[in-house]
């Protein structure tokens, strides 16, 4: 098969102009419901300048966005293999369900007894990522995963402050690590010490022990990590930590590699938080909206923030207290419509089909790493998990840059992988098929892949320097938007 | 397993690729210790779609919710109505099912779309600029009280009771991680008292944030505050639970704020017991390269097209990690698209008809309440707080409400952890009729 | 790469020239280079007091951002503000019009390293 039967769309692409420049007048004619009565009683407070919100008919707003869609690359539309980032088909059941009335026009502070259906699925979820996990004890407020490394890393600061061992702040953090878990700890009060990967990019023993002392509060670990393998260590590093009096946290954004095969809590880690946008399939957005739920073994159960659905023989209730407990951080119980998606996931899977998504998502990276690893470097050689990373190190000899591939493989109709993370590998790309795709895909993007570095090999590579050239717009002047930043559309 | 398209044969001829035999080889690098027995995870086995559907559909119907009963329930999550188009636009797989727009050619949809969302949060609210969203209004109250400190490098952080209880409790709980005093200032009543704020502000506060409407939805003049803040170089931060008001009120900017945050949910978003909500957030231009969160900004391609892309990145954590102006990552971006859609429909003729509406309902049935009953004093936008002589009055009210198919309130002791048992938080939005007003009047009545 | 005698360089990749007791700093063409291009300059605030190699500006490009530190100790008295609207100065004249700040000494410095030692420096 050649790379031109599998390239993209090249059907009409409408250009589209910003709301603020539609010619005429707003011209919106909804029709509303409600009391329209006077409100003299507001009349000092009204505003004095209309807001300009440009009003758009109904059929012109549905063409306006519906264009705007068409120059967004999905995971419906074709193959997104971001490593980190787990990009899996999301199941249009799970948005059939979440909309039903009872669900999507449910009130959080209507009477409990008026809502026990929805705490019945949160409270399952709740269990079943308890189970998942290793961990039994689960919050879902968290509204992302680094809203969730946050909560965790509070709650590991309170465990340490309620013992009295209060010079615990500091907090061990791989070089590979997402950033994530810095800024989270950052905000949590502690401070950051960064642990140097061994030259097999793995977590460094030596460096770890050199590291751990009665400061330390925990280590933030990914595993897999970030270049796509597993702490094989991992119960060694946990021993470790924990002989120091320290913590373990698990970043769960890696878990799909785990999911039914093994647990974290089984392995030593004692809080992890879960990208339920990742492993269980919710959509991303755009960028959002994510849920990171957090379990926790025995030791921080105590902490969990509040509320929390506790189950009562057969009914279900909100928890708004607890004495030991972080309290809020989010303003209701959680991302309710991100979370009933990831129980209709894990649903559909259940007890005996579970392992089934780690073991394709594995399956796939390894299949794309062995079909690649001739012609692209691999920093790392060897069993990987759900990603694979690959450099531009035998490329760059000929003056094509990871961005090149990246940008040429737009052309070639699919999303690129994650380019330049992690940050310890010159030229990284770090590719997740996930579970989802068929062999058929992953031999497009592997022929693509192919195709590149023997392009690279001829000597002409102008196709990739000026890669892309089929998408609506081509490479962005990204220094122009960060030296005169235009955020908003000025005013006429 | 409907969702992996593999065949036993596919798997086979991979395998042989990879130079293995068995899917379990694929995990040889974990110790085989913490290997799980096939099957051994206490789940229900696999349903099939059919079976999802029917799972889901009865647990949603032993739920009440607000399209079979009268919703006057307010507190910072609001029924307004949603036209279909926004269900519509946000359902589209390119919007749904894109990732977060690192590679700009090929997420203009997504760009555009944030550029437009972030103009108009702007313009509604009066600021100069908007970013693409925080989680929801609490962590955005949050996230405005740390940008304060590390704009003034000042420490003490001033807040009124009159703020939204949940969102003072996140608020508190970052703050509290953090060096630095944070003081509450207590309410006159059910209204905010501005000169009690006024006269907590001092020259090391780096911040005070009050709500406008407040939580109990009370106007009041906020001029006063802008004086205090600038004669001790503090930031005016304002937060805001229903962000449908400003289609008729003037928005928090007007008054000079440096710092507007809130929830966009009234913009759009069904009430979804509590999420995915959308907490907006705006500021100064000066203060930009302090704010929390992702910002889409105008540029053009190699071909001198006009495009969008994300920009001012260096402030967040996949660059300056532990130094970043947050740990925000994934924020709630499909909540933009549908904010920006909403408002797009309704532009500012529809959302100006919204916030009457709103208020008129409220209007109309404070000025007819029965005299065992007494409203919050004060001008309201939609919310309001009603009294009664006791918790048993108040709850046979409720429980006669709730028989005529009306959530008629929240008990203010609810969100108000404290606060005597005897009040009842009521809000409404344009989906309350002349009907629902008429029954709710009675059923006060009735329970005279 | 340009590396003009007449300056002292760091290991941080600073510049700095002394004139009397003031010296004036900025950061050296490799480091613009390996920057890519400059988007941003955070300038410290006149009257600020640093220690030598201390953070007292930071340099950020699209996709980095670097702190810059001082390479003397003392009180900062004047800052290129001409830097705020046109930050790529550092990238297309890093040992003129590219300059961050002037100190007035105090004495204490870090290791400063000539042209030659700067070259070897880079080289390894």
């Amino acid at each position: 098969m050649s790379a031109h039967t599998y390239s993209a769309a090249s059907g009409l692409q409408h250009e589209e102009p910003l709301l603020f420049e539609h010619a005429h007048e707003a011209a919106t004619s909804i029709s509303l419901p409600g009391i329209d009565a006077d409100t003299t009683h507001l009349k000092d407070f009204e505003r004095r300048n209309e807001a300009k919100i440009p009003g758009l008919s109904e059929p012109e707003a549905v063409r306006h966005f519906v264009r705007l869609s068409q120059w967004n690359h999905g995971i419906e539309t074709g193959f997104y293999p971001l490593g980190s980032c787990t990009m899996k088909y999301n199941p249009r059941v799970n948005e059939q369900v979440v909309r039903l009335p009872g669900l999507a026009h449910a009130h959080p502070d209507q009477p409990q007894d008026s809502l026990q259906g929805l705490l019945a699925l949160l409270h399952e979820l709740q269990t079943w990522l308890g189970e998942i996990s290793g961990l039994p004890h689960v919050t879902l407020q968290p509204a992302a995963g680094a809203h969730g490394e946050l909560a965790g890393m509070m709650m590991i600061r309170a465990y340490h402050d309620a013992r009295g061992d209060v010079k615990r702040r500091k907090v061990l953090v791989p070089d590979s690590a997402h950033g994530t878990n810095p800024a989270s700890a950052v905000l949590a009060g502690l401070h950051t010490v960064e642990i140097k990967s061994a030259a097999n990019g793995r977590i460094d023993l030596a460096a770890l022990k050199a590291n751990l002392d009665d400061e330390t509060a925990a280590l933030m670990l990914t595993n897999p990590n970030t270049t796509g393998m597993f702490e094989s260590d991992i119960r060694e590093i946990c021993e470790l930590v924990h002989q120091a009096g320290g913590l373990v946290y698990g970043d769960g954004a890696n878990l799909n590699a785990l999911v039914g095969i093994a647990r974290p809590g089984d392995m030593g880690i004692d809080c992890l938080h879960i990208n339920v946008h990742k492993t269980f399939s919710t959509p991303h957005g755009g960028g959002g909206p994510g849920a990171g739920p957090v379990a926790v073994n025995d030791l921080l159960a105590p902490f969990l923030p509040v509320p929390r659905i506790e189950k009562h023989e057969d009914n279900y209730q909100i928890v708004h207290t607890g004495e030991q407990s972080i309290g809020a951080v989010f303003g209701s119980i959680g991302q309710t419509g991100v979370l009933l998606r990831a129980t209709a996931y894990i649903a559909a899977f259940g007890r005996n089909h579970l392992h089934k998504i780690a073991e394709d998502a594995v399956l796939n990276a390894n299949y794309v790493l062995a079909r690649l690893k001739e012609a692209y470097h691999v920093p790392f050689p060897g069993l990987c998990k759900h990603e694979c990373l690959l450099t531009d190190a035998y490329q760059e000899r000929h003056g094509v840059k990871t961005l090149d591939i990246a940008k040429r493989l737009i052309d070639l109709g699919m999303h690129p992988m994650t380019v330049y993370f992690p940050l310890i590998v010159h030229g990284a790309m770090l590719i997740e098929p996930t579970e989802t795709e068929a062999k058929e895909t992953l031999d497009s993007f592997c022929d693509a892949m192919l195709e590149i570095a023997a392009q690279c090999e001829t000597g002409d590579t102008s196709e990739l320097h000026d890669a892309p050239r089929r998408p609506i717009r081509r490479r962005m002047d990204e220094t122009q938007a960060a030296r005169s930043p235009v955020l908003v559309w000025p005013q006429d | 397993m409907r969702f992996l398209p593999h065949t036993e044969h596919d798997r086979k001829s991979m395998l042989d690729t990879i130079g293995m035999r068995d899917m379990r080889d694929l995990f040889a690098d974990i110790p085989s210790e913490f290997h799980l027995p096939e099957g051994s995870l206490q789940l229900p086995d696999a349903l099939c779609e059919a079976d999802i559907v029917r799972k889901f559909t009865k647990a949603a119907e032993r739920n009440r919710h607000a399209g079979n009963t009268r919703c006057f329930l307010g507190g910072g999550t609001y029924h307004h109505f949603v036209p279909a188009v926004v269900d519509y636009v946000i359902s589209r797989g390119e919007f749904l099912t894109a990732y977060t727009p690192y590679q700009p050619e090929i997420a203009q949809g997504t760009l555009q779309t944030l550029f437009e969302f972030q103009t108009m949060v702007a313009r509604l609210l009066n600021m100069e600029v908007a970013n693409a969203s925080m989680y929801d209004a609490a962590t955005a109250v949050a996230e405005a009280a740390l940008m304060s400190k590390r704009i003034t490098r000042k420490s003490r952080t001033v807040i009124a009771a009159s703020v939204n209880p949940r969102y003072r409790e996140v608020t508190r709980n970052y703050l509290s991680q953090q060096q630095g005093e944070t003081v509450e200032v207590s309410c006159n009543g059910f209204t905010t008292d501005i000169s009690a704020l006024i006269d907590a502000i001092d020259d090391q506060t780096a911040c005070v944030i009050v709500q406008y409407p407040d939580f109990y939805g009370s106007l009041y003049d906020l001029s006063p505050l802008r004086e205090a803040c600038d004669a001790n170089k503090c930031l005016m931060v304002v937060a805001f639970s229903d962000a449908s008001a400003f289609g008729l009120i003037e928005p928090p900017g007007s008054f000079g704020a440096d710092i507007v945050c809130g929830s966009g949910q009234a913009l759009g978003i069904p009430m979804g017991f509590g999420g995915p909500h959308i907490g907006l957030f705006a500021c100064r231009q000066k203060h930009v390269r302090q704010m929390p969160g992702r910002l889409c900004g105008m540029t053009q391609d190699s071909d001198d097209k006009r495009g969008f892309v994300l920009t001012l990145s260096t402030r967040e954590q996949h660059i300056r990690r532990e130094k970043a102006t947050s740990n925000i990552c994934s924020n709630q971006g499909l909540m933009c698209t549908a904010n920006a859609c909403y408002m797009t429909l309704m532009g500012d003729a529809g959302l100006k008809q919204i916030a009457r509406r709103s208020a008129a309902a409220l209007q109309q049935l404070i000025s007819a309440l029965p005299t065992h009953v007494l409203a919050a004093a004060g001008t309201h936008y939609n919310e309001t707080v009603l009294s009664f002589a006791d918790t048993n009055t108040r709850d046979g009210f409720l429980n006669t409400a709730r028989e005529r198919d009306i959530f008629a309130g929240i008990p203010l002791e609810h969100i108000e952890r404290g606060s005597d048992a005897n009040h009842l938080l009521v809000a409404t939005t344009e989906m309350i009729g002349e009907q629902d007003v008429a029954d709710y009047l009675a059923a006060l009545e009735a329970t005279r | 790469m340009s590396i003009p005698a007449d300056l002292k360089y760091t290991q941080e990749h600073e510049w700095v020239r002394i004139e009397d007791d003031v010296a004036t700093c900025g950061i050296s063409d490799h480091a613009q280079e390996a920057l890519g291009d400059i988007v941003f300059v955070e300038l410290p605030e006149i009257g600020r007091v640093v220690a030598a190699g201390e953070a007292y500006a930071v340099v950020e490009s699209v996709k980095a951002v670097s702190d810059v530190y001082a390479s003397v100790a003392g009180e900062v008295i004047e800052i290129n503000e001409a830097l705020e609207s046109e930050p790529e100065k550092v990238n297309t004249d890093p040992y003129g019009g590219g300059w961050i700040a002037k100190i007035k000494m105090s004495g204490d410095t870090v290791e400063l390293l000539d042209e030659a030692a700067y070259t070897t420096f880079l080289e390894e």
